[in-house]
């Protein structure tokens, strides 16, 4: 039985599906049968950064309204042999499904495969509890800025009533920035959001390249940002047990700094 | 030395600014207290212990903070010496 994790945040453009793609494809990469699933229904994109918007026929609501099935809906990534994606329709509505539908779709999906990654719209209305039914566990993605952290806190908050245990991935930090005190620190945000660290992605023009041709980051060269996400790929599927320990020179930095940035 | 010379001037960086105001908002969210709401409760609260003891009702101040998903209210009031 795989495992399904859902990734969330409250907020939009805080980098859900960009998380969702490479961390899938570094999970790929290390050996695992991926599914990703497109919750986001009416607005999907995980499509789009994955590279396979040319190939898709039917989508998640094909599948749970039984016009195909769901083997049927899903479009095999060429790139690696064991990652595969479940398309959201771009013309239904959000309550074209409901958790029940999800509950069991997911479920489905954890008998074949060793992954199931969710990505969750923004907001914290019926799509997101679509997008948690049937996660096993979460992970809450944060930018380092007031807003996205303040809607972080109310995912959090969301997932803990329904039962899901959630750990945090913050993105786009600047080590510049918060060198300069002008950026929460990574350990700010764990502070003032209380949950568990996966990883912290460095700000990284190389994800912007990337993602403009499609292709997951951790496919291309070794950047910081696709560095960080294979190694948090390594700690879900258990390769490293701790979490902290080989983050080593950013997290070096980041603690470092997160001292020096609270004199008071 | 950027950093001190720089919080020196300005008394806070603007990252530890935005941590304070975090706190704040979060205590505010997590409880669903809204300002009003806790106007009231000070008033309330003022008018109860001035029933035991001579305070400066305007003196009464209410706060909320949440740290590590725990939140505290926090009442504190000076209290008038009793007049002989």
């Amino acid at each position: 039985m795989g495992r399904a994790i859902v990734i969330t945040s409250g907020k939009g453009g805080v980098g859900k599906t960009t998380t969702t793609a490479n961390l899938g494809t570094a999970l790929a990469q290390l050996g695992h049968s991926v599914v990703l699933v497109d919750a986001d229904i009416g607005l999907r994109n995980l499509d789009v950064v994955m590279g396979l918007e040319n190939r898709i026929v039917y989508h998640v609501v094909d599948a749970i309204k039984g016009k195909c099935t769901v083997q049927k809906a899903l479009i095999k990534d060429r790139r690696l042999e064991n990652l595969w994606l479940l398309p959201a329709s771009q013309t239904d509505d959000k309550d074209a499904v409901t958790p029940d539908d999800m509950r069991t779709l997911v479920f489905e999906l954890k008998l074949q495969y060793d992954f199931v990654i969710i990505d969750c719209p923004a907001g914290i209305e019926q799509g997101f509890k679509n997008a948690i039914a049937g996660a096993d566990e979460a992970i809450v993605v944060a930018t380092p800025e007031v807003s996205s952290i303040r809607d972080a806190d109310r995912v959090v908050g969301l997932l803990s009533a329904a039962d899901v245990p959630a750990r945090l991935v913050v993105n786009r930090i600047s080590p510049a920035l918060v060198k300069r005190g002008d950026m929460l620190s990574q350990s700010d945000v764990i502070e003032i959001l209380a949950l568990e660290m996966l990883g912290a992605i460095p700000l990284d023009d190389q994800v912007i390249a990337t993602t403009n041709k499609g292709v997951p980051a951790v496919l291309e060269g070794k950047s910081l940002a696709a560095r960080e996400f294979i190694r948090i790929a390594k700690v879900l599927s258990g390769l490293e047990v701790e979490a902290e320990k080989s983050v080593g020179f950013f997290t070096r930095i980041g603690r470092a700094l997160g001292l020096s940035a609270t004199p008071a | 030395m950027w950093q001190g010379i720089k919080t020196f001037f300005t008394g806070k960086s603007s990252g530890e600014v935005a941590k304070g105001r975090l706190h704040l908002v979060l205590a505010h969210d997590r409880t669903g207290l809204d300002g009003g709401k806790l106007q009231e409760m000070r008033e309330e609260i003022a008018a109860v212990i001035a029933k035991y003891v001579p305070i400066d009702a305007e003196a009464v101040e209410i706060q909320i903070e949440t740290r590590n998903r725990e939140t505290q209210l926090t009442v504190s009031s000076s209290i008038q010496p009793r007049v002989v």
